[in-house]
């Protein structure tokens, strides 16, 4: 099962502020949610445990997560592949930076592959439910990223 | 042959009464036996370990964890299994070998790889849970058309290194292509007949019970063929087949989906031989609708050539079959693809050609006769749908394209360009009633309003001919039995009797229809003749109940039957009349000396006479009957569809549908009403719900009911029915079978009046199911257009 998402955030800090926090392992774990446990490899490596529960696959996933900086500070990588509960989960998400001096314009995309039962058992409410997952993990860098800057 | 009315109850003693059905007291009353009613002593059970993913290598299987759960007692994997030589066994027609669990890797998401045996059924449950099994996913295959690439292989296991079954076809191509490209019209579309699934209501199980002090292995199933299932026993594991007894109790429901062999029977079989315990395994709803064999699966080219004023010249239809992970389809072992060759239907096509290739992907196998003859309802959606597009590229109204090229009445017997010679029929009578009885006129014109409002009204016509009664021995066999099929009947000396058949029923009503046969045949009461199926120590050897194949088969051994028991009555009639044998006769249903009409004597006495006064005869009063079918029957039918579809939601209303079956000679109206309301519902679902889809990844999307849907009352049309009979004439009593029409025919009527709805609209064809969304896009798709 393929799934697309795309999105916008405008962040209330200057694009060196959030280049800076989503560098940092540590605190784009603690942007995700249902986040059980992150456990920080290296500097571009982690990796987590997470609370799912989609239709009847319910437990937890865990999952290796990798940052891939763009050379031009302009955009983020973020290839995340696990899962668990007979599933599996490849997601491919990307965060293009605009600089707006006081601000900074943050455009995401995400593509993921799902396999397994999550897919089988869950699929017609997966994409509801993975969109919601990545929405609030963009939403949460934006809240924690202005409020460490304040 | 005169075309009537369904012949009338009146004059005949059972035949065509609409007698309540003897089964349904105890059903009612919740006293049917299934198999999951079955519980024997020190009874363990299994439970089955299931692939989560479609292709991928098995790197691990680690069973540790199981095997410390209280109760549970072994974890059986292919290696095991390999220990008995049972680790694949032979398909259905045995031109394949199928892993019972998974070998090495797994095929299919949600195949068998492994099984758990404990002293209850939850610790089984949770044994599963804790089996631990390592993968390496690899690409899957999910169409047949990658699979034609042979880029990704689904089998290594094969000596030849492609994903292609198998090439068939049937009828004169060069001819063919010849006639349709010198036609003044001409059609070509794709057509795909979804992937679906029977979905009985009950799911498979059986118990296993291997008796260490006998040496027999007590089989209880669920079995639609319980006769060939205790042979391919044998055959694969070696155990005389005295030492094997398969016994089917009551079924809910079958329709093909309890014909083929699966995981769960050979690894309760194995597991009771090792252990001496009976072994129950049921199935959950989703492994049934993941794991048993599916039925359809097949993309259809449908190219017809045709003269200007409508007259159609030639037919080809290419297909694309999807067969899954192994070649199992259920069809007669020389006709892989079963009987396709009827996609000429009820046209007299002057020259045909189909041609079918079958490839492997990474889903469940299957391809069953799903309340249909092999493959018939693919065939029949074929042409339905291709007539219907000829109709619109004429600009013809779709009844009088297909009056204009129905083969005749005085046709018959009907050669048909693809090979059969079809039996009987007076289409024309047939749709001619259909389109009286629906006001056909009046719809048109109600449509003409509708469409100058710009509402969307369609009416779709289906006017299909089935090939059923598998078959004549000549052709048709499973792995070399011949496909006739038997019957035996024992009259008791008080006129009451047991009646046993080869076959099965998982709800048709035998035990009444096979009843009222035997009962017409010989003058006795009905509710008086006990009969019994599925048990392979008593029931005349048979090839079981699918595939439309039991009354023109079984029903006609019946008759048989009972004519040899009539037969030997009419010799101890002589002696108790103390009357030449050639002066008596059989007359309104009793034994009578000629010209004398006050002498008779019943049945009934002569019963008793049988084993009280049988004279110079043989005592007793039974026969037995091996019926080897001169040919296949057809049964045909005339279905219309009223339809309303929103354009704002694309939600279609089915507002009428209308049924005319022609089934020859009726057994019992009011079973033959309930089959087609059966029937019919399952047609509707497939039109409109229903489809057992995989993503690009090869998960599959419908394992359950809540995906995979089943119509209630609520959503389903209200069905208005009636018939002709035209008799088969080669069958003893002309019955042509039923059961599986109204699936067969209705599919092509509910599409045939959607895609009639949106004609306005420019849009020719969308697959089925078609869903509100689907239809929708359409509709949103060409009025942007």
């Amino acid at each position: 099962m393929n799934l697309e998402w795309h999105g916008h955030e405008e962040v209330g800090t200057s694009k060196a502020q959030l280049w800076a926090f989503i560098s940092d392992p540590k605190s784009v774990a603690d942007c995700v949610p249902d986040l059980v446990e992150a456990v920080v490899e290296d500097a571009t490596h982690f990796d987590a445990i997470v609370s799912v529960g989609v239709g009847p696959v319910r437990g937890k996933f865990k999952l290796k997560i990798e940052l891939e900086p763009q050379s031009d500070g302009n955009r983020m990588n973020m290839k995340i592949s696990g899962g668990g509960l007979g599933s599996t989960v490849d997601l491919l998400a990307g965060a293009d930076l605009t600089d707006h001096g006081a601000t900074t314009s943050l455009d995401w995309t995400g593509t993921a592959t799902m396999r397994g039962k999550i897919a089988s058992l869950a699929g017609r409410v997966i994409d509801a439910q993975a969109q919601r997952v990545i929405t609030t993990t963009f939403a949460n860098v934006k809240a924690r990223c202005a409020s460490s800057s304040a | 042959m005169s075309t009537t009315e369904a012949p009338p109850a009146n004059g005949r003693h059972s035949m065509g009464q609409p007698m309540k059905r003897k089964e349904d007291a105890r059903f009612i009353a919740g006293k049917g036996r299934y198999i999951d009613d079955i519980v024997l002593p020190n009874m363990l059970y299994l439970a089955i370990v299931h692939s989560d993913y479609p292709h991928a290598k098995i790197t691990k299987i680690d069973k540790d964890a199981a095997l410390k759960i209280p109760g549970v007692l072994a974890v059986i994997t292919a290696d095991d299994l390999a220990g008995v030589g049972l680790a694949w066994i032979p398909t259905f027609h045995g031109y394949d070998k199928q892993m019972v669990l998974a070998v090495g890797k797994v095929l299919y998401q949600y195949q068998e790889v492994a099984a758990v045996v404990a002293t209850s059924r939850a610790a089984a449950a949770d044994g599963v849970e804790a089996v631990v099994v390592e993968y390496e996913q690899l690409t899957p295959v999910v169409d047949p058309f990658t699979a034609k690439t042979d880029k990704t292989l689904v089998r290594e296991d094969r000596e030849n290194k492609t994903n292609h079954i198998y090439h068939w076809e049937v009828g004169k191509r060069a001819e063919t292509d010849a006639a349709i490209a010198a036609s003044d019209v001409k059609i070509n579309e794709r057509v795909y007949f979804q992937r679906c699934h029977p979905a009985p209501l009950e799911p498979c199980g059986c118990v296993a019970d291997m008796n260490p002090a006998t040496g027999t292995l007590t089989l209880y199933m669920t079995s639609q063929a319980p006769h060939a299932h205790r042979t391919v026993v044998s055959l694969v594991t070696g155990i005389p087949e005295d030492k094997i007894h398969v016994i089917s109790p009551d079924i809910g429901g079958g329709f093909g989906n309890k014909v083929p062999v699966y995981a769960g029977y050979v690894c309760s079989a194995v597991a009771s031989i090792v252990t001496g315990h009976p072994i129950k395994w049921i199935e959950t709803r989703t492994e049934n609708l993941t794991t048993t064999g599916f039925a359809r699966d097949y993309t259809m080219d449908v190219e017809i050539g045709a003269t200007k004023d409508g007259k159609v010249t030639a037919l080809k239809v290419t297909t694309h079959a999807d067969h899954g992970a192994f070649d199992a389809a259920a069809d007669p072992t020389k006709y892989p693809a079963g009987m396709f060759g009827i996609c000429t239907g009820s046209y007299d096509f002057p020259v045909a050609f189909t041609e079918l290739d079958a490839y492997f992907t990474n889903k469940a196998p299957g391809g069953v006769a799903y309340r249909c003859s092999f493959r018939v309802t693919e065939a029949s959606y074929a042409i339905e749908r291709g007539m219907d597009l000829l109709a619109n590229a004429l600009g013809m109204d779709p009844a009088d394209v297909r009056m204009k090229n129905f083969v005749r009445k005085d046709q018959f017997p009907y050669p048909s360009p693809l090979g059969f010679v079809y039996d009987s029929g007076d289409y024309h009578t047939t749709l001619q009633k259909a389109l009286d009885k629906v006001g056909y006129k009046e719809l048109r014109k109600e449509q003409a309003e509708k469409r100058a409002r710009g509402e969307l009204m369609g009416i779709g016509i289906s006017t299909f001919t089935e090939v059923v009664g598998a078959g004549p021995s000549k052709h048709f066999d499973i792995m070399g039995i011949k496909m006739f099929d038997s019957a035996e009947i024992r009259i008791h000396p008080t006129g009451s009797g047991i009646v046993r058949a080869g076959t099965k029923s998982q709800g048709q009503g035998h035990e009444t229809t096979w009843a009222q046969i035997v009962a017409e045949e010989l003058g006795l009461d009905p509710q008086n003749l006990l009969v019994e199926e599925g048990d392979t120590d008593t029931a005349p050897y048979g090839l079981g109940t699918y595939a439309s194949r039991s009354t023109p088969v079984a029903g006609a051994a019946l008759a048989m039957a009972a004519r040899r028991v009539r037969e030997k009555a009419r010799n101890i009639a002589a002696h108790v009349m103390e009357a030449p044998l050639d002066d008596v006769e059989w007359v309104d249903y009793k034994f009578q000396v000629k010209g004398v009409p006050s002498k008779t004597v019943t049945m009934k006495e002569i019963a008793f006479a049988a084993y009280t006064n049988p004279g110079p005869n043989e005592p007793g009063l039974e026969a037995t009957y091996y019926y080897d079918p001169p040919n296949l029957t057809f049964p045909y039918g005339a279905y219309i569809a009223v339809v309303d579809v929103d354009k704002d939601t694309g939600e279609t209303k089915v507002r009428r549908f209308l049924a005319i079956d022609d089934c020859g000679t009726v057994i019992n109206p009011m079973i033959v009403e309930g089959q087609i309301h059966g029937g019919l519902t399952e047609g509707f679902a497939i039109a409109f719900m229903q489809e057992i889809a995989y993503d690009a990844e090869g998960n599959n999307l419908q394992p359950n009911f809540t995906e995979y849907l089943i119509p209630t009352s609520l959503e389903s049309p209200h069905w208005e029915t009636d018939s002709t009979c035209n008799p088969s004439p080669h069958h003893p009593i002309g019955a042509k079978g039923v059961g599986e029409s109204p699936n067969v025919g209705s599919p092509a009527a509910f599409v045939n009046a959607v895609m009639d709805a949106l004609s306005p609209l420019g849009i020719k064809n969308i697959d089925m199911p078609l869903t509100r969304s689907k239809v929708w896009s359409a509709i949103q798709e060409a009025t942007k257009a």
